[in-house]
């Protein structure tokens, strides 16, 4: 089928490159000139796993063509609206893109379009985008409008694409309905080529929930606004641990095999980030808060995960006493691994907040830093974990990237000032820094001291050695 | 192992005779004389499927009753404590029935024991049991304080005591990890259900059940940390519903989207007049007041609660605006209990509920197929207990259904 994408961000790259995977023909637009030149000529303007190859494939094959929104509403009958939806200063979604994509759409389309909302927008823009195509439409325009929330994650964006749990489809005719069904329908039946991994094993069936329009609106924000409780509430309980002395990760294993919770999303640390969790929730308390409805359970999600930074620069006070002139060392600076995004990052507000207080920060991060540049010019940026350690004398993780846990911590020693690891991810392994020599310091967790202090102090529970050592799930 | 089990309630009895059934002498003790004398006789005093069949297999053999805590204690290797937690006036959990059980254990310790909370109870509260248990001069390395929380849910408290998601332990020492693992052995090597006689395995189940194994203080606020975290759960998705009314969205649809994310998952996202039972309004205020007592403001749960209650004056509005004027109408309430399959009401919306109604001056006609005794120690003439659901209706002007969470 022919297929028009508007907006080439993470989201719509992602939906162009994938539909066109799994056989339609795709045009995807984008309004940034620059952007749009770096496309059409085969650059990447942004770092996302497997996208790369993805595009090669499909714009080899001729599948995939990038041009102006203009060109890509004439294209096809399907339009994917894949716009950016920032929060304004007030937590409202900001519109305007999703205005312009459709005044383009209104002044240029002529015949039958199916405009489908793939931005997270708030509930009732369904009907409100109906509203403007039919008041300022030219061409005896005929249309429908669905909204189809995507739920990829940066960092594994083609694969949550192509390999999705469910898919979410608001609609309010049949036509689109089956429209819809038909684009999905290799994703449905898991019958396309998988680009990943040729003998993919990650085959099954998504649910392909058919909703009216409002409620599949809904669905993406009560999703992320779940998530980003489940995220609030571990943290909470972090807190607590760390007042009790009892360990969050044996409280969260426990939790997590309840199969009501699940294990997932119940990892502590900084606070979630990014692009979409803190404006989604923001949103959402917006949309409850103009239906009459006070959610004031997520005002107190977000404020715990505003204070998630300040309580780790408290722990950076606490090891360090004066951060004043102090060198530090920061790993990480995307809001997760795997992508270069930083929007919203927790490093920034940290990396800010230890500026302010007259700290020097080096900072490490193998895919961020030319994003990261632009909103913190004033730091040092290195080109590998062990430089960025150098002279210092704390190592602050803050993105979970694997590379972290492979570490050579003995290279590490011989080049920092003073052996102090402040795990904001608790993503190392504390016997193993411990045992290298290192102090380590993690959320919701006794913090840990070095093997050798270890046995020169007299006084000894530094460690929940119970915790550390019947430690594991027995069977 | 020989087992004593204290407080013959809905925890303490069905854990007692699942204890029986893997293998393990048990001597179930109550304060309630009547409770030991009817349990003795053969009476099943709670509503809880394959209960009957398993005292009736044990009971007198490996199973026995008694009031007698202290010979209880003396006869046995491990205890459980699984008396009632309710919460004082001040949110907080009252820990006098541990305590005095604690009290009567400390004079019982005539060798080595493992002394285990399975009663809900706030973090440190073992070093509490600790303590009266020294203070009553038994020897510091004569017993050890174990936490082995209880995740049964009534009504399926059997077949969750053995097809469990997770057996936790949280003990300070090897000797007590060691007896506690031996404790479960059966369940966790897969032995119990080869046999032929085992309780049925539900569709989810997964055997073996995995055990985690940690520290006391992470096991007591791990349980906590659950019951808090389901009751969030259902307060979400009844704010969720709240917005859905408000909006025009179908809050089922929405259910079925948010709950095909296996980070979020299906269950306890029911919309509905929120929680109630013995356990999550309890757990809830103790948790909160566990964290203010460690200097934090657990607000999150401030609002979990809120909401809550804020359900059951929206099902009142609703009531009232289906029916305008309530005065003088007569109604069913079909469902008593706390949630389907059991008798308990504690806390219970639907007593809440139909007591707001009687508040209204409406007449209420209630059916509850196994609740009807219990609601009426709490309702007495000023509800009518009809006998079946049609019974309750006729002439009704309306009427309302628990369904269960
Ligand atoms: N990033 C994620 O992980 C994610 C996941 C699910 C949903 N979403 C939602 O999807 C939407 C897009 O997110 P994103 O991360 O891709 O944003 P993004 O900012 O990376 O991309 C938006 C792109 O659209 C372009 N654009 C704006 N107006 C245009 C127009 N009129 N014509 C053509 N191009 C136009 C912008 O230049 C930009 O490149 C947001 O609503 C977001 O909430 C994002
Ligand atoms: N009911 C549940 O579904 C459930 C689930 C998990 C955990 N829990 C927890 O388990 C504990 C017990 O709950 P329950 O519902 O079984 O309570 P319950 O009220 O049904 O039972 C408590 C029993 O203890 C007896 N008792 C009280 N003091 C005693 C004493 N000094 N000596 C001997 N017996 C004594 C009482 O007579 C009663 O029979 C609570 O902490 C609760 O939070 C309950």
């Amino acid at each position: 089928m022919k297929l028009s994408v508007i907006g080439a961000g993470y989201v719509g790259l992602t939906t162009a490159a994938c539909l066109a995977q799994i056989g339609h023909d795709v045009f995807c637009s984008e309004s940034d000139v620059e952007k749009l030149a770096k496309l059409q000529s085969g650059i990447m303007p942004f770092f996302e796993p497997n996208l790369e190859d993805v595009i090669k494939g499909v714009c080899n094959a001729g599948r995939l063509t990038f041009g102006s929104t203009e060109e890509a509403i004439a294209w096809g009958t399907v339009i994917f609206i894949c716009v950016g939806t920032p929060p304004l200063a007030n937590g409202d979604a900001d519109l305007s893109s999703i205005e312009n994509a459709a005044r383009t759409i209104a002044k240029r389309a002529s015949g039958y379009r199916l405009v489908i909302e793939k931005s997270t927008v708030p509930v009732q823009t369904g009907s409100q985008l109906r509203k403007y195509l039919a008041a300022n439409r030219t061409n005896g325009l005929k249309y429908d409008v669905a909204s189809n929330p995507e739920f990829l994650r940066e960092g594994s964006s083609v694969e949550d694409f192509l390999h999705p749990e469910r898919i979410v489809v608001g609609v309010d005719s049949p036509s689109a309905e089956e429209i819809l069904r038909e684009i999905y329908q290799p994703v449905i039946s898991q019958s396309f080529t998988c680009p990943i991994h040729p003998n993919c094993a990650k085959r099954n069936e998504p649910v392909f929930l058919v909703t009216d329009t409002g409620s599949a609106e809904l669905i993406k924000h009560a999703s992320n606004s779940f998530l980003a409780m489940k995220i609030s509430f571990i943290n909470m309980v972090a807190n607590l641990c760390e007042t009790v002395g009892a360990d969050v990760t044996k409280v969260a294993q426990g939790m997590g095999l309840d199969s009501r919770i699940g294990p997932s999303f119940l990892n502590p640390g900084i606070g979630f980030g990014g692009f979409c969790f803190p404006k989604d929730v923001q949103a959402f308390i917006r949309i409850a808060e103009k239906a009459g409805c006070d959610f004031a359970l997520l005002r107190e999600v977000e404020k715990i995960n505003q204070g998630r930074i300040g309580h780790l620069v408290e722990k950076v006070r606490n090891e360090l006493w004066v951060i004043r002139g102090k060198k530090i060392a920061v790993w990480g600076l995307a809001f997760k691994p795997n992508t270069d995004d930083v929007r919203f990052a927790p490093s920034i507000a940290l990396i800010e907040s230890l500026l302010s207080e007259g700290a020097k920060v080096s900072a490490y991060d193998p895919e961020a830093m030319d994003k990261a540049k632009a909103v913190l010019p004033n730091i040092t940026y290195c080109s590998d974990p062990y430089k960025a350690a150098e002279g210092t004398e704390a190592i602050v993780v803050v993105t979970e990237w694997d590379e972290f846990r492979r570490i050579a911590w003995t290279r590490i020693k011989s080049v920092i000032e003073r052996p102090l690891i402040i795990d904001g991810r608790n993503m190392l392994d504390a016997k193993v820094v411990a045992d290298q020599g290192f102090q380590y310091v993690s959320v919701g967790r006794p913090s840990v001291i070095p093997a050798e202090a270890r046995s020169a102090e007299r006084e000894g529970p530094v460690l929940a050695a119970q915790d550390q050592t019947a430690g594991a799930m027995a069977d | 192992m020989r087992i004593a089990v204290v407080g013959s309630g809905y925890v303490g009895l069905v854990a007692g005779a699942c204890f029986a059934d893997i293998g393990h002498e048990v001597i179930l003790v109550d304060n309630d004389r009547q409770k030991v004398a009817a349990l003795t006789q053969g009476q099943v005093p709670i509503h809880e499927k394959f209960l009957p069949e398993l005292l009736e297999r044990h009971r007198g053999h490996r199973l026995t009753f008694s009031g007698d805590l202290h010979a209880a204690v003396e006869a046995s290797d491990a205890v459980f404590i699984a008396v009632g937690t309710p919460s004082t006036e001040r949110g907080d959990a009252d820990l006098s029935y541990v305590e005095s059980v604690a009290r009567g254990i400390s004079g019982a310790i005539n060798r080595y024991k493992v002394v285990v909370e399975k009663s809900t109870v706030p973090v440190y509260t073992s070093e509490w049991i600790r303590k009266i248990i020294l203070r009553n001069a038994a020897a510091p390395d004569s017993f050890d304080v174990a936490s082995n929380p209880e995740f049964m849910r009534e009504g399926t408290a059997v077949s969750d005591f053995f097809y469990t998601d997770r057996i936790v332990i949280g003990a300070d020492s090897e000797r007590c990890t060691a007896m506690l693992r031996e404790i479960y052995a059966p369940l966790t090597d897969g032995s119990y259900y080869q046999r032929p006689d085992a309780i049925p395995r539900p569709d989810r189940a997964q055997i073996p059940p995995p055990m985690v194994v940690t520290s006391t203080k992470s096991a007591e606020l791990l349980k906590h940390a659950c019951n808090a975290f389901l009751a969030m759960k259902i307060s979400f998705i009844n704010a969720v519903a709240s917005v859905c009314e408000l909006v025009g969205a179908d809050v089922h649809q929405v259910c079925l989207g948010i709950g095909t994310d296996s980070r979020i998952g299906s269950r306890f996202l029911n919309p509905g007049i929120g929680y109630g039972g013995s356990c999550f309004p309890k757990d809830l205020r103790a948790f909160r007041a566990v964290a203010r007592e460690h200097g934090y403001e657990f607000r999150l749960l401030d609002e979990v609660m809120l909401i809550n209650e804020d359900q059951r004056r929206r099902f009142l509005h609703k009531v009232h605006s289906a029916l305008w004027t309530l005065r003088g109408k007569r109604l069913a309430v079909l469902g008593l209990a706390f949630k389907g399959g059991t008798d308990d009401i504690r806390e219970s919306p639907a007593i809440l509920v139909t007591q707001m109604l009687l508040q209204e001056g409406c007449q209420v006609a209630a059916y509850d197929p196994a609740a009807k005794e219990r609601a009426r120690e709490v309702f007495g003439s000023a509800v009518e207990f009809a006998d079946n659901p049609y019974d309750a209706a006729r002439g009704a002007d309306c009427h309302r259904w628990t369904q269960s969470l």
